[in-house]
């Protein structure tokens, strides 16, 4: 069975709460964490980037896992904030990793769930033989314009998960994906930040892929939401999940673990494979958990992932868990983000 | 060894904004020709140190350019050791007479450093150091700052006897009228001034400075006058955690022990020198380094004012790098000026009483060149 | 900054420093800084004792209060100055404590 090798997270440190943020653009302050669900959000600091965070996160994966990173044959990035356009984030990585020549390299991009696809394309490679390890990427420094209402959630962070066949910590029971062109939110490469198309971003967008992928892989295992343990969705800010999760008939307590965005925000393409990875940090041998990605544009891909007696080994050995770092922070103020901003934007 | 120093010549240092390279080069080596009283024939070849130039503008090549423009057609050359390039070009210029294969040479040392902004400067300067400091963004400021922070540590100095060195230099500079900052300042002044790297304030550091220095050096003729008597060069790694030790510059020692053993004096004899401050803690660690006092010991020595003119060993009466400035490569050669002239007693108010052994320390870098001269009337 | 010929030399290497544990022998904290690093005034750059060499690093991930003599810091990989808008991102390695 195709599963979970190992895995690593990495949230930056500082924090900003969006009151902060209200404050600064001289908006209405009070309340507005309780509105949005959202208390702070994790920021990245000038000299990182979504290389940088993949780095960190692949870095801790292979650690944990005591992984060769020469035998590792493929690797993907996902993510809406790839420092070049032209030139691979993922050859940056895997030359930094010491994965040395012999991978297939592919940097994705697909809103918050490239780095998901990436884990579906990329065990296609093991199925098929052609290599024993694979590594899926999902990492972003979060973009969003200044003074907007995404700024409020918009946060980075990276997650990586190593695939393969043999010492699994959770297979891969099935996934599958529902697509179509859904303009949502956008962003021209000549354009600086995102776009968005207001409320459309709801119904017709997020909850019309997350259900229509849901329950097209709840049929497809024959599991009814109850079977299962615990379930991840993106999490672009505190309602949605709960809202989808509440349609498909998931209780609320299963989303607790993997319940990240109250503390770190919306880190895009990391945002459900973060939540997975709290997850897994605290699953048990036969658990079942449920994932749901949405990525703008439009998609969701969906899995079901079982875990197995390993993953007792790799809690052991993990020292940077997601809560851990969720507790890790420190506060800043709006002048990293003003600097980061300027700097990014070379102004 | 006795190498006679036939003439000298200063330009003022500061902001010059009138000035370019080629001027100030050409005032101090007419100068310095002039007072030798020889002909421009009679220089054989000419030595010219600058660090900053080809960077900075684009123009290499300085050996030919200021020799030419000055009518001389014998040997010219450009030498570069960072802040050492001054007094590495006097010993290399000495080395040629001593050959015997030049009988007069002319060492100009020219800096122009105010036509780039600060922060040019500041990049530009990194090149005294290594790949791996430049990478990790530290400047010249901060590295010799890590010296300091290590040398508070390891022997309880403190930030007021730094400051010490930066009033003593200036009250020596306010009797130079050559110095960039001819005037007093206090120690507040010193210890409250914005902070470039910890714990060193702007106060704690040499300025970005125009200027250019000459001598005319010329073989032994059996004539009285001021002579070279030692000329020692050493060096220790360009990056400064690669050194044993982070609180001595190694190749102090080393350049001094060469140059006094050639002249045949000791370090007690030494009358008056002229040392490389190009921060506050360097004049420490040099009156350490070059023996006027014990290893951990160079902050209380200049408290106790030994090195404060009508101590027992003036240091900097020039004014140092601090307050007379610091056109990087012609601050070797001054220095080789300012000691001549204390030892020909035309110090001015600044005159050590009965000066006849003299020494300039010149530093390249954090440390990786040291040079040091020793001269005798 | 550097060229984009050493910049493939450097990251070559870079994996060979991958989770380093040294110690902090001193730093500083700079407020005026090179071209390049103006964006980052104030940071902390010291020099770190490794097994077997001693490296000059900037320290990331914390404030100046946080650093202590001999405390335990462990390399990261970030950015390396600012690169203009024609050059190749630099990455290299600094150190966060441990």
């Amino acid at each position: 069975m195709i599963g979970i090798v190992s895995y690593g997270a990495y949230i930056p440190k500082y924090r900003i709460k969006p009151s902060q943020i209200a404050q600064t653009w001289g908006k209405e302050v009070k309340e507005i964490e309780k509105s949005l669900g959202v208390y702070e959000k994790a920021v990245a600091s000038y000299d990182e980037d979504a290389i940088t965070l993949s780095i960190e996160a692949a870095n801790r994966a292979i650690s944990t896992g005591g992984i060769d990173p020469t035998q590792i044959g493929g690797i993907t990035i996902g993510s809406e904030s790839h420092p070049y356009a032209v030139k691979p984030s993922s050859t940056v990585v895997a030359e930094i990793l010491g994965m040395g020549n012999d991978y297939l390299a592919a940097d994705l991009e697909f809103a918050c769930k490239a780095g998901t696809a990436g884990i579906q394309l990329l065990s296609g490679l093991i199925s098929q033989g052609k290599t024993k390890l694979v590594l899926a990427i999902g990492s972003d420094v979060a973009q969003s314009k200044p003074a907007d209402v995404l700024e409020y959630t918009a946060s980075s962070a990276a997650a990586a998960f190593v695939l393969g066949k043999a010492n699994t910590i959770a297979n891969i029971i099935d996934f599958t994906s529902y697509s179509s062109d859904t303009p949502d939110f956008w962003r021209k490469d000549s354009e600086k930040f995102p776009s968005h198309a207001g409320r459309f971003t709801g119904s017709p967008a997020y909850f019309s892929h997350v259900l229509g992928a849901s329950e097209k892989m709840l049929k497809q295992v024959k599991m009814k939401p109850q079977d299962f343990d615990y379930v991840v969705f993106h999490m672009p800010n505190a309602k949605f999940p709960k809202e989808a999760a509440k349609k498909l008939g998931f209780s609320p307590k299963q989303l607790i673990p993997g319940f990240v965005v109250e503390y770190i925000g919306n880190p895009y393409s990391a945002s459900s494979m973060i939540g997975l990875a709290a997850t897994l940090d605290v699953a048990k041998a036969g658990d079942k958990i449920f994932m749901c990605s949405y990525g703008s544009g439009a998609g969701s891909d969906a899995f079901v992932f079982e875990v197995t007696p390993e993953i007792k080994t790799h809690q052991k050995r993990n020292t940077e868990t997601v809560a851990k770092q969720i507790r890790n922070k420190s506060y800043i103020d709006y002048s990293l983000i003003a600097k980061n901003i300027l700097t990014k934007y070379k102004i | 060894m006795k190498i006679r120093v036939a003439g000298t010549g200063l330009t003022k240092f500061g902001e010059l904004w009138n000035k370019d390279l080629l001027d100030l080069a050409l005032d101090a080596s007419n100068q310095a020709i002039n007072e030798s009283r020889l002909t421009k024939n009679d220089i054989d070849g000419v030595f010219v140190a600058n660090m900053l130039h080809g960077k900075l503008t684009g123009q290499d090549h300085l050996g030919a350019l200021v020799a030419s423009s000055l009518g001389i057609k014998g040997a010219s050359f450009r030498i570069e050791g960072a802040c050492a390039s001054g007094g590495m070009a006097v010993h290399l210029a000495i080395q040629s007479l001593l050959a015997g294969t030049y009988q007069n040479v002319l060492v100009v040392g020219a800096e122009k450093m105010t036509d780039a902004t600060s922060s040019q400067i500041t990049s530009a300067l990194m090149g005294a150091g290594g790949e791996e400091e430049r990478r990790a963004g530290l400047t010249f400021p901060a590295l010799y700052a890590l010296m300091a922070k290590m040398h508070m540590q390891k022997y309880g100095t403190t930030r007021k006897h730094m400051a010490l060195v930066s009033v003593k230099n200036h009250y020596h500079a306010s009797m130079n009228e050559k110095a960039q900052f001819p005037f007093e300042v206090t120690m507040e002044k010193v210890l409250e001034s914005p902070v470039i790297s910890s714990p060193f304030t702007l106060f704690d550091a040499s300025p970005i400075t125009d200027g250019a220095g000459a001598i005319v050096l010329s073989t032994d003729n059996g004539q009285p006058g001021v002579f070279i008597t030692g000329s020692g060069v050493a060096t220790d790694t360009v990056d400064l955690a690669s050194r044993k030790s982070l609180t001595e510059i190694v190749a102090t020692k080393e350049a001094s022990g060469k140059a006094l053993k050639q002249a045949g004096v000791e370090i007690k004899d030494i009358k008056v020198a002229e040392v490389h401050d190009c921060f506050t803690i360097a004049e420490i660690l040099a009156m350490e380094d070059l023996g006027f006092c014990k290893k951990g010991e160079g902050g209380e020595f200049v408290q106790k004012g030994h090195t404060r003119l009508g101590g027992n060993i003036p240091v900097n009466t020039s004014g140092g790098l601090k307050a007379c400035g610091h056109p990087v490569a012609a601050t070797g050669v001054k220095q080789i000026i300012e000691v001549t002239h204390q030892l020909q007693k035309r110090a001015g108010k600044r005159q050590v009483q009965g000066a006849n052994i003299g020494l300039t320390h010149n530093v390249g870098g954090s440390g990786a060149t040291v040079v040091v001269h020793i001269l005798q009337t | 900054m550097s060229s984009p010929v050493q910049i493939w030399r450097l990251h070559k290497n870079l994996h060979n420093y991958l989770n380093k544990v040294g110690r902090l022998v001193v730093w500083t904290k700079i407020f005026v800084a090179p071209e390049g690093f103006e964006h980052q005034t104030p940071y902390l750059v010291g020099i770190m004792q490794f097994d077997n060499q001693r490296l000059p690093l900037q320290i990331v991930n914390c404030e100046e209060k946080d650093l202590k003599v001999n405390m335990k810091v462990i390399t990261v990989i970030r950015k390396i100055g600012k690169a203009k808008s024609e050059d190749v991102i630099e990455y290299g390695l600094k150190v966060k404590p441990l």
